[in-house]
């Protein structure tokens, strides 16, 4: 075993027990993939799947996790919480904001500390957050070790798309220093869509993905193109301003404002009183996730008086609206960011501890359309738990990775294997409807498809089959917005209008607006003939487009012999 | 693997189309955009595995 302090140097493929870690600014979590390939989350030593990244010292002993989170209110100036966002950064650039009712982080030398007692005795020490950060990994392992029996030794991590390299060196350090050879760091958000793609029963398929990962103290969205079980991120963005503590906040400040009715204590205005507040406040979101009413109840929140109280669902759906709304902000501006319409979204995967709630689920079921997939438990019956997804994404591609080589792992993760060229336009074949003239574009290959790529579609002939046209072409998406029946303009005077003139929505009384997406047809880029087919038969189409963008389409009646093949040079 | 597509027919040849071996070419595909994808999951390993022996997807499939 490793000397304590010793850093995990890469280990032998063989000798790997490797397991997938979320470590999030509020949970950790750690997950392990048994011998059939299903990732599973696994509790710590107090039953805990979601592990508060909290560490405090009492009498020199370490408490971790939920424990440590209780410590909040008694000893909070040795309990150091919400610090992963502070790896790797200056002392000036991070929002201490969180740690005001905990270990304050400070600058020291070059990187940031907390002082706190943490060995027996009135003695202070410097922890810097590098230290703190193995800390926790440590305990992470240890729990995991603990589970599976075998000494864990390396990991896969996941990390939000904003981390930066300073950001991901610091973490990797950190957790190497806790006896864990990190095999690989990757995005919170293709973790959770991971964990949802290995389950049996999906389909690989082409699908624009929104991941929205509602966490404690940042929301961070995603919008992601997968296609073929590939996964390229079209844009992000990233919100601390709305995130699960300023749901707990509204239910604080309800809270108090009740307690000043009753007792004309703020309770808020008293460390250890806030600390409670916070606390259980937190248990009641968590309790109205479930049901339509929570309790609320502390004792001596506050000058030894107890308090005992009540909420509905609807209450406090209603007071936290402006945070339900900031989420939903946040989540259509990323997709427009993306250059996407949410009619092109297929999939919303809610993710983090704060999609739990329900409001947050059916404000998502609004936004989208009634094809797109809102993947959360109060939507789906089979939604994973969002809490969970990170983790389990992460031991999934442990499990993948693990037997290989360092050297190839870096090698297969470096930019000149990953960046690539990916479509501009859908490619895709003309098939026809009423109007033989008007082409409808049939989509083979979706745009944003990262090259090499090659996709085949069946498609039919016409009812008495002879000889037919398989036309490729180019196509692109497009919003069609139309007004049914729209009434006449009386008001002649259109400066009058107090609306913008470029405003879409106009009055309410005007009927509204239908939007659909349709496909335009661009650039035609081939024609081949299939002849004497039979009645009721199928073509197949297939198309390659190779790293270079050349092209070769191949073209057949299904169960035929030979068929037609030709190429395209590249652009 | 293929996908089913929707159940509009493909338009019969129109009268006269002629083309070199029942192929002919019209165009070029648009120019591409330089992006990321994630090094992540088990499609992608088959495409690194790909780049990296610089096999094509039916020399892959054999
Ligand atoms: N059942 C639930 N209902 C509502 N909120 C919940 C539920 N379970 C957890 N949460 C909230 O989720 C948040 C924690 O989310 P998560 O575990 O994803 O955090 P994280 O990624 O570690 O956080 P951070 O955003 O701080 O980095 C907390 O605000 C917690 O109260
Ligand atoms: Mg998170």
């Amino acid at each position: 075993m490793a000397a304590e302090g010793a850093s995990a140097t890469a280990s032998a493929p063989g000798e790997r027990i490797a397991i997938g870690i979320s470590f999030g600014n509020s949970n950790s979590s750690i997950a392990i993939t048994s011998v059939d390939d299903k990732a599973e989350v696994i509790a710590n030593e107090d039953g805990d799947r979601q592990i508060p990244s909290i560490l405090s010292y009492v009498d020199g002993e370490e408490y971790n996790g939920q424990q440590a989170k209780q410590q909040l209110i008694r000893n909070s100036n040795n309990t150091v919480a919400y610090f992963r966002d502070f790896l790797g950064q200056d002392f000036k650039s991070i929002d201490p904001t969180h740690c005001h009712a905990s270990a304050h982080p400070q600058e020291h030398e070059s990187t940031i500390a907390f002082t706190i007692q943490d060995k027996e005795g009135d003695e202070k020490s410097t922890v810097t957050i590098s230290e703190i950060a193995t800390r926790q990994f440590r305990r992470l392992k240890q729990s995991a070790t603990d589970f599976s029996g075998k000494e864990v030794n390396s990991a896969v991590i996941t990390i939000p798309t904003n981390f930066n390299e300073k950001q991901k060196a610091a973490l990797t350090k950190s957790a190497s220093d806790a006896g864990l050879e990190v095999l690989q760091l990757i995005h919170e958000p293709i973790a959770a869509l991971l964990a949802y793609d290995a389950r049996p029963e999906s389909k690989v398929e082409d699908k624009n993905v929104v991941v929205a990962d509602l966490g404690g103290t940042r929301s961070d969205v995603a919008v992601i193109a997968s296609r073929g079980g590939m996964y390229t991120i079209l844009a992000t963005a990233h919100d601390y301003e709305y995130a699960g503590v300023h749901l707990d906040k509204v239910l604080q400040d309800h809270f108090a404002k009740e307690f000043i009715k009753w007792n004309s204590i703020d309770p808020r205005e008293n460390a250890r009183s806030l600390a409670k507040l916070k606390l259980e406040a937190e248990a009641t979101k968590k309790a109205l996730s479930i049901g339509t009413n929570a309790n609320f109840s502390v004792e001596s929140l506050a000058e030894g008086i107890d308090f005992a109280s009540t909420i509905n669902r609807l209450r406090y759906e209603t007071i936290a609206r402006k945070v339900f709304d900031g989420f939903n902000r946040l989540i259509e501006g990323v997709v427009k960011k993306a250059g996407l319409d949410v009619l092109e979204i297929d999939e919303v995967i809610l993710s983090g501890g704060t999609s739990h709630t329900p409001k947050i689920a059916s404000n998502m079921r609004s936004i989208f359309p009634e094809t797109t997939t809102v993947l959360a438990p109060s939507t789906t019956p089979t939604a994973i738990n969002p809490s969970e997804l990170q983790a389990r994404g992460a031991a999934l591609q442990a499990s993948l990775i693990q037997e290989y080589e360092s050297e190839d792992i870096e090698q297969s993760t470096h930019p000149a294997v990953t960046t690539v060229k990916h479509l501009t336009n859908a490619i895709g074949v003309l098939a026809i409807s009423g109007d033989p003239k008007q082409g409808i574009f049939t989509p083979v290959i979706s745009a944003e498809t990262a090259v090499p790529a090659r996709r085949t579609i069946h498609i039919s002939v016409p009812k008495e089959g002879g000889d037919v046209l398989v036309k490729i072409v180019e196509g692109g998406s497009h919003i069609k917005v139309s007004k049914p029946d729209p009434k006449p303009k009386t008001n002649g005077n259109k400066d009058s209008d107090d609306s913008d003139e470029d405003s879409e929505e106009d009055s309410d009384d005007e009927p509204e607006e239908q939007r659909e997406r349709v496909w335009k047809v661009g650039n035609v880029l081939a024609e081949a003939a299939i002849r004497d087919t039979k009645k009721g038969s199928k073509i197949e189409v297939m198309i390659n487009v190779a790293n270079d963008l050349g092209v070769t389409i191949t073209a057949r009646e299904v169960g035929a012999k030979g068929g037609v093949r030709g190429n395209l040079s590249p652009p | 693997r293929y996908r089913e597509a929707s159940n509009l027919p493909l338009p019969v040849l129109p009268e006269g189309w002629a083309g070199e071996k029942d192929f002919k070419t019209t165009g070029r595909l648009s120019a591409a955009t330089q992006r990321s994808i994630e090094p992540v999951g088990p499609h992608f390993l088959a495409h690194a595995r790909r780049a990296r022996h610089k096999r094509t997807f039916s020399e892959d499939d054999r």
